[in-house]
């Protein structure tokens, strides 16, 4: 049951034909880790927590820089040398005193991965590199936890959610198969704020339609934005039988 | 036959496959993502899949930045 306070809070939630209380309560039950606390999990995790997310784990082992400060919303400049995980916790909690965040400091080592997951209903993937990436993606084909994965360079987004509560669905590696390959990230290429703004801020609105049980425009599909003409691609992920990650399941 | 990649027109040899395109265009096979017509090919695919006149290719790279 919502108390006063949110039902005043989320009012114009309740007051959507798709949401009412019982989406609302769901968003409330809802547990979302966040991996990546940069520039697309800064947008995603205030939306999250402004929504109503009940419980929020926020992971990153990196700290503030003046450099982050150009795109990563949830960071001033008093800020720098902090932890972004502790910094954003504040953040979220200042936003909404009536959801739980957690931080995890660090980056984490497969096993305490696999045990978050057993605890979260769903995962956001706002990492800045491939290997993480493929890390995650992993772990979460195994633990059967949809994932909800965003990525921006220059100009440039991309953005897809593979739900791993499907045995047929297909994974991050089934589309990028090698950690390998020499992949573009923030530090070498720049990066635009709003671009990267764009896709977190879309993760959050992929995770919220989750909770309110709204299908997904993402399922199985890669988005490709383009930053300077506003152009979207969209392409169908077709799960890739001999795919090492998901196809033995 | 003419098929289309990222929207530029090119001359293909007939019954090529999707290997022989990238090899042909000299980009990398590490790096690459690349869908038909819409549809991602998964790299395992790529040898099997033949092409055909006036298909449109989109060939890309994977990002990791966040």
């Amino acid at each position: 049951m919502l108390n006063d306070d949110e039902l005043l809070r989320y009012s114009r939630h309740l007051l959507l034909e798709d949401v009412g209380e019982t989406g609302q309560q769901a968003l409330k039950n809802a547990k979302v880790l966040i991996i990546g606390m940069g520039g697309l999990g800064s947008p995603a995790s205030l939306y999250l927590a402004a929504a109503g997310v009940g419980h929020i784990v926020l992971n990153d082992f990196d700290h503030i820089e003046v450099s982050n400060l150009q795109r990563q919303i949830s960071y001033q400049s008093d800020d720098i040398g902090e932890a972004k995980v502790e910094v954003a916790k504040r953040k979220l909690q200042q936003i909404n005193p009536e959801i739980k965040v957690r931080s995890i400091n660090k980056t984490m080592p497969e096993m305490q991965l696999t045990m978050e997951l057993t605890m979260a209903d769903l995962v956001l993937d706002c990492t800045d590199n491939m290997a993480s990436r493929q890390l995650i993606n992993k772990a979460c084909v195994d633990a059967k936890v949809p994932l909800i994965v965003g990525a921006a360079i220059r100009f440039e987004g991309q953005l897809m959610f593979f739900d791993h509560s499907e045995t047929d669905s297909p994974c991050y590696h089934c589309l990028f198969p090698s950690s390998e390959e020499q992949t573009l990230n923030c530090s070498n290429s720049g990066i635009i704020g709003p671009v990267v703004g764009t896709i977190g801020t879309l993760q959050a609105l992929e995770a919220i339609k989750y909770f309110f049980g709204l299908p997904s425009g993402i399922k199985n599909k890669l988005k490709l934005f383009d930053g300077k003409s506003l152009d979207w691609q969209t392409f169908t992920v077709n799960k890739d039988p001999k795919c090492t990650v998901c196809g033995q399941h | 036959m003419k098929i289309h990649v990222n929207e530029q027109t090119l001359e293909l040899a007939e019954n090529s496959n999707i290997e022989q395109l990238l090899i042909y265009l000299d980009k990398p096979l590490m790096g690459s993502a690349i869908a038909v017509n819409q549809e991602i090919i998964s790299r395992s695919h790529w040898a099997d899949t033949i092409l055909n006149e006036g298909d449109n290719i989109s060939l890309f790279q994977a990002i990791a930045g966040g």
